[in-house]
């Protein structure tokens, strides 16, 4: 089955945001196709290149990179949630006038037109927040 | 359509414990995650809460055992990630409440 | 011609007070973008969702976005229906004649039969 997967909650505080990592690799398993992660509103914090967790905490950028890089998933930050949270790419650092990207490469900042157009196309939407 | 997966990681105390309880039926199914593995504490009110809708339990084993709840259960199914997935597959619909 | 696939249709659960959580504006903004889709959307309001539908809110002292005149575009955008979960909006007698939208009053049972007219599910 094609899953969509919304992300609502940072990786610093709560579930969510765990929960929607372990679910991806599982999924991925099991044979499904998860075309795109949405991460939206505190959710888009997964995309930081500049959060540094401790060693003994799992690192949920590096997962999400691994497998973005091994199932090529879609990993978007919804723009508007991301800027006002100083997540920022290339292009949106120099358009706003900020030092430079603060997200990493693996995730893609657009619209929520992208989540939209996955609700509508996935088998099965699941969504991950608190 | 008409069945969901109900998703609860907020605690009893929640309105969001309350509002799940309010929107499913016994065809549904709820897993607890996060905080919501606290409403699967045998004897609690919660507990007695949730039995009464009907609805086939779940919770999600990591966080029932990181809780500290995962002693304190009787008669509700323990899932891995896995067992997640494989409720989305019977269940067409989820509906997260947090 | 084949016949064309029925659109899906969306709900958005919001469960957000207005100021309290930019979860609120979140939700209100993706139902937003479901409908400039042009994709069926209704929003219902449970909880404390139900203190958006205050009506004269005035959020310029707080320096906050009004979450009431947000509302009140939503007709502009051909979102389908709001609904609220009337016994919610009982609890904290909220006059929703004075809501910035119009807002279709539900028992639980019609809260219900809402959902399981959506085939996408959606909670804030």
């Amino acid at each position: 089955m094609i899953y969509s997967l919304l992300v609502l909650s940072s990786p610093a505080s709560g579930h969510g945001a765990r929960h929607a990592v372990q679910f991806a690799r599982s999924a991925l398993q099991r044979g499904h196709t998860i075309d795109r992660v949405f991460f939206l509103d505190d959710g888009t914090f997964a995309g930081s290149a500049a959060a540094v967790f401790p060693q003994d905490e799992a690192s949920p950028l590096q997962c999400w990179v691994e497998l973005s890089e091994r199932h090529a998933l879609e990993l978007i930050l919804c723009v508007s949630s991301a800027l006002k949270r100083g997540l920022l790419d290339a292009g949106e650092a120099q358009r706003h006038e900020r030092c430079g990207p603060t997200i990493h490469p693996a995730f893609v900042i657009s619209g929520l037109g992208q989540l939209v157009d996955a609700m509508t196309h996935c088998d099965r939407l699941v969504t991950f927040g608190g | 359509m008409s069945v969901i997966l109900h998703t609860l990681n907020a605690s009893p105390a929640s309105g969001a414990f309350d509002d799940c309880l309010r929107a499913i039926t016994a065809d549904d199914a709820l897993l607890l995650l996060g905080d919501g593995v606290y409403a699967a504490m045998a004897h609690s009110r919660a507990w007695e809460r949730l039995r009464a809708c009907g609805a086939p339990l779940y919770v999600l084993r990591a966080d029932a055992s990181a809780a500290g709840v995962l002693p304190l259960l009787e008669e509700i199914e323990v899932v891995d990630m896995d067992g997640f997935v494989a409720l989305t597959e019977r269940y067409p619909r989820q509906l997260a409440w947090y | 011609m084949p016949a064309a696939e029925p659109p899906t249709r969306h709900l958005v659960v919001v469960r957000r007070a207005p100021y309290g959580a930019s979860l609120a504006r979140t939700a209100i903004e993706t139902a937003l973008a479901v409908a400039a889709f042009e994709q069926p959307v209704d929003i219902l309001f449970m909880g404390d969702g139900v203190l958006q539908l205050l009506g004269q809110q005035d959020s310029q002292a707080s320096g906050s976005r009004n979450m009431g005149r947000l509302l009140a575009s939503l007709p502009l955008y051909d979102i389908e229906a709001v609904y609220v979960d009337g016994q919610a909006a009982a609890a904290y007698g909220v006059d929703l004649a004075n809501s910035p939208v119009a807002a279709t009053a539900l028992t639980p049972a019609q809260v219900r039969e809402l959902m399981d007219r959506c085939d996408k599910l959606l909670g804030f």
